[in-house]
């Protein structure tokens, strides 16, 4: 215990601390997870705040991500230049949102932005089924994957416009209660 | 822009803040009005970039201490000023107005939350566990391990409040000369062992002298109590720990809607936890026949036929008869087989009952297969409440067994109900084994090589669930007859732990149906949990209670019931001045039966409000749904 790290300064962990639900420890073990990825590029010593990015390629290939159907998504969201590549800021907000101790509200704002594959801020007809056929390997026909989408804009859609706006989404998701559990990452 | 410059007149460095716009402004205004808890939370909570997280943290920190230690600090200027940048062209940003108390309080915080991370126990199994195969059968694990702490704590503090006082007192056990140590006594637990401080009679009743005045038959009797009253208080931290967050489980189960089954919840109901490959190429499987097969239902479905919905009644009554039926024949049978056995320090009792607990929910999952549900969810409640039925019943007809007729019988009774809990507990340990044996390696023997069609097997967490808490609630009975019990109990549920796990990873596959987990385990483990242990305490109660404890041994003898031993230190008590408030409770609200009156009445009341609130709620968020929707339609009108 104690001070003996040197990678942070002390500031940057109190931080990391207060904006993300990782402790100390954890925050180190991620950074070392970080780091494993790409041990040429991370430096040791992150005092005077390097600017370094690890593309989308080792992101996606760590194995809490490889199999997800959603890793580029997921990676998009929480990168800052939208591409996938992320800083170590980014990895560590990614994992703090999807860890166990994040707020309803917060994962479902960034499940909706997962789920939103153009980026308009809204789930329209085609986003979904992007995501029904991320989820079921392509193997339904064209007319199951439009029926299943109708259903789910007709129950979900509030506001009859033919699309889930965020305030859509967040109240279908007070209706799944397993969404905490099934929106989380461990590592 | 508007930048503020003040200077520390301590230590006399500067202290410059950058705010950036309005919106930025006002969150930051809300953010200092906050206490440091609550605006660390908020900051956490805040769906914005890592980057603009930490700016807005820096800012309501430094507003925050601006604000706070006003009284060194001098306002230099507000005016533009020119930013320093750095190297990386990022604004330089310094404070030494710093609260070092609240931050360094803050960093004790934390240091004390990663060290308990340290002392969590089979953290990355579980890790695996729950990657592989999803949170439902994490929960098992969970539920596992909570009953291993459980089962530690008891055994520590049987042990120092009562075993170790006596061991310092009389080190040496008072055998008789006759009786010697045989490998056998693990297994059957009489012979030596029942001399020892093993069971209930191996205990004195005699104030022990020594530093202070002990005396044991309080100390017994308080220690059971404590304990009981612990596992009772510590099961919300079950609850807690199996869904990590109490308060979405309020929100959710108030608000969720159990009769939609929709696409939507298949959707959302991704875990995204699953990192093996082949689970995830499983899962996608599975969501896609689910899918199917909801979508099928719904162009198929129609209404039953009198006739039918006659014969599905039919066949239902059948099998609950039959179950029925089958429980009073287990019970009626052990009963018998218990009056049967002499002398009693055989192991067929427990075989048999371990054998009726290892057949009869094989032949009930088989009668499930025959009876036609109208939802998976029902097929599992009813499975559960007739397993149910069959263990307590069989716990209920040993309990009377031992209540009635071992308590008349034998001079020192409870020693005796001791043996056969212990012998209980190994027997149920060595079939829960070999259950684990039968139950999922040769079923994927079958399911893969025999009967291909059956497919590899899952892990039938209902069953598992059940066996454990059976197991558990013959430790609980156990406790006030044999303290050391739980030692056993805990080196049970270690060893079983590293079992299932093998076990789960080389036989089964994960769960075909993405159930909606949290909600099914609520109900679940409350279902479970409470018949089991309300039963449990019970017993030891209605021991404690009504029963004459055995004249020659234990720390009980000569009394006329355990719980007298209260009254007899009331009436030591009279004589010491200072307690006079013992007494007072004693005598008046303790004894009294009106107290208990009120506090039902008052518990009651609460509940009914509490109800009567959430189904305001509930008629309220229908009526704000339905305001939503014409808001909207008039929005689209216009």
């Amino acid at each position: 215990m104690g001070n003996k790290q040197t990678i942070f300064t002390a500031q940057q962990l109190d931080a990391y601390q207060d904006c993300t639900y990782f402790t100390r420890k954890e925050i180190l073990r991620l950074f070392y997870r970080y780091r494993d990825l790409a041990p040429q590029l991370v430096p040791l010593d992150y005092t005077n705040q390097p600017d370094v990015k690890l593309p989308y390629e080792l992101i996606g290939s760590m194995p809490e991500l490889k199999d997800n159907p959603f890793r580029q998504r997921i990676a998009e969201v929480f990168s800052e230049d939208g591409e996938g590549n992320m800083t170590l800021d980014d990895f560590l907000d990614m994992f703090s949102v999807l860890s166990e101790m994040a707020p309803r509200d917060l994962k479902a704002y960034y499940a909706f932005k997962i789920y939103d594959f153009n980026n308009d801020d809204f789930i329209c007809k085609s986003d979904l089924e992007k995501t029904l056929n991320k989820l079921t390997r392509n193997e339904l026909t064209e007319d199951e994957v439009r029926m299943v989408c109708e259903k789910v804009i007709d129950e979900a859609d509030l506001d009859n416009d033919g699309r889930l706006s965020l305030e859509d989404f967040q109240h279908m998701i007070v209706r799944a209660p397993d969404f905490l559990s099934t929106f989380h990452i461990r590592i | 822009m508007v930048f503020v410059t003040c200077k520390d007149t301590v230590t006399g460095r500067a202290c410059c803040v950058v705010l950036c716009t309005t919106e930025e402004q006002n969150l930051v205004k809300e953010l200092v009005g906050l206490s440091t808890r609550d605006r660390i939370r908020a900051i956490r909570g805040l769906s914005m970039s890592f980057k603009e997280k930490k700016h807005i943290r820096l800012q309501s920190h430094a507003f925050r201490c601006f604000a706070d230690c006003s009284e060194n600090v001098s306002l230099v200027s507000v005016s533009l000023i020119i930013k320093q940048y750095n190297t990386n062209n990022q604004v330089l940003i310094q404070w030494s107005c710093f609260k070092l108390f609240s931050q360094s309080f803050r960093r004790c915080g934390y240091s004390i939350k990663s060290a308990r991370q340290t002392l969590k126990l089979w953290q990355s199994i579980m890790k695996e566990i729950g990657g592989r195969f999803g949170t439902s059968v994490l929960s098992y694990f969970v539920f596992l391990k909570w009953l291993l702490m459980f089962n530690i704590f008891s055994f520590l503090v049987n042990f120092g409040f009562i075993t170790i006082p006596l061991l310092v007192y009389d080190p040496s056990p008072n055998i008789p000369p006759n009786v010697s140590f045989t490998g056998l006594e693990m297994l059957t637990g009489a012979g030596y062992f029942t001399y020892t401080i093993m069971y209930y009679g191996g205990y004195s009743n005699e104030t022990l002298v020594g530093l202070v005045k002990y005396d044991m038959k309080l100390a017994y009797f308080f220690t059971i109590a404590y304990e009981f009253k612990c596992c009772l208080s510590c099961f919300p931290c079950l609850c807690l720990s199996l869904y990590s967050m109490a308060s979405s489980f309020k929100k959710n189960y108030v608000l969720a809607d159990p009769t939609s089954n929709s696409a939507w919840q298949l959707l959302s109901s991704w875990d995204f936890s699953i990192t093996n490959e082949r689970a995830v190429r499983q899962r996608k499987n599975n969501l896609r026949v689910q899918i199917q097969e909801s979508l099928s239902d719904k162009a198929q479905r129609q209404l039953l036929t009198l006739s039918e919905k006659l014969k599905h009644l039919g066949v239902y009554l059948g099998f609950w008869l039959l179950s029925t039926s089958l429980v009073v024949g287990c019970g009626v049978s052990i009963y018998y087989l218990c009056q049967y056995e002499q002398p009693a320090e055989t192991l067929l009792v427990p075989f048999v009952v371990s054998l009726m607990n290892l057949v009869v929910p094989l032949l009930y999952s088989l009668f499930n297969k025959f009876e036609h549900y109208s939802s998976h969810r029902r097929q599992i409640y009813a499975l559960v409440v007739r397993n149910i039925l069959l263990k307590m019943s069989i716990l209920a007809v040993l309990c009377y067994y031992w209540m009635n007729v071992v308590a008349k019988k034998f001079s020192c009774w409870e020693s005796v109900v001791g043996q056969a809990l212990y012998r209980l507990v190994i027997v149920d340990f060595l079939f829960l084994m070999l259950g684990s044996f039968f139950g999922e390696f040769l079923s994927n023997v079958i399911g893969t090589r025999l009967i291909p069609r059956l497919g590899v097997p899952e892990f039938d967490v209902a069953r598992n669930v059940l066996e454990l808490i059976y197991a558990q609630s013959l430790a609980w009975i156990g406790i006030y007859f044999s303290p050391l019990l739980p030692a056993i109990q805990i080196l049970k549920l270690f060893i079983l732990f590293y079992l299932k796990k093998v076990s789960l990873t080389q036989n089964c596959q994960p769960p075909r149906r993405t159930a909606r987990a949290a909600q099914m385990q609520t109900i679940f483990i409350a279902l479970l949990f409470f018949p089991f242990f309300v039963g449990s305490l019970s017993i030891v109660a209605y021991t404690a209670w009504r029963l004459t404890p055995s004249e020659q041994c234990g720390p009980f003898r000569g009394l006329n019931s355990t719980f007298s031993v209260v009254g007899v230190w009331m009436d030591d008590l009279h004589e010491i001045p200072g307690s006079q408030w013992v007494i007072w409770i004693y005598e008046n609200i303790i004894k009294s039966e009106i107290f208990y009156f009120l506090m039902t009445l008052i518990i009651m009341a609460i509940i009914y409000i509490f109800w009567q609130v959430t189904q305001g709620r509930k008629e309220l968020i229908g009526l704000l749904r339905q305001q939503i929707v014409n808001v909207s339609v008039l929005y689209m009108c216009l």
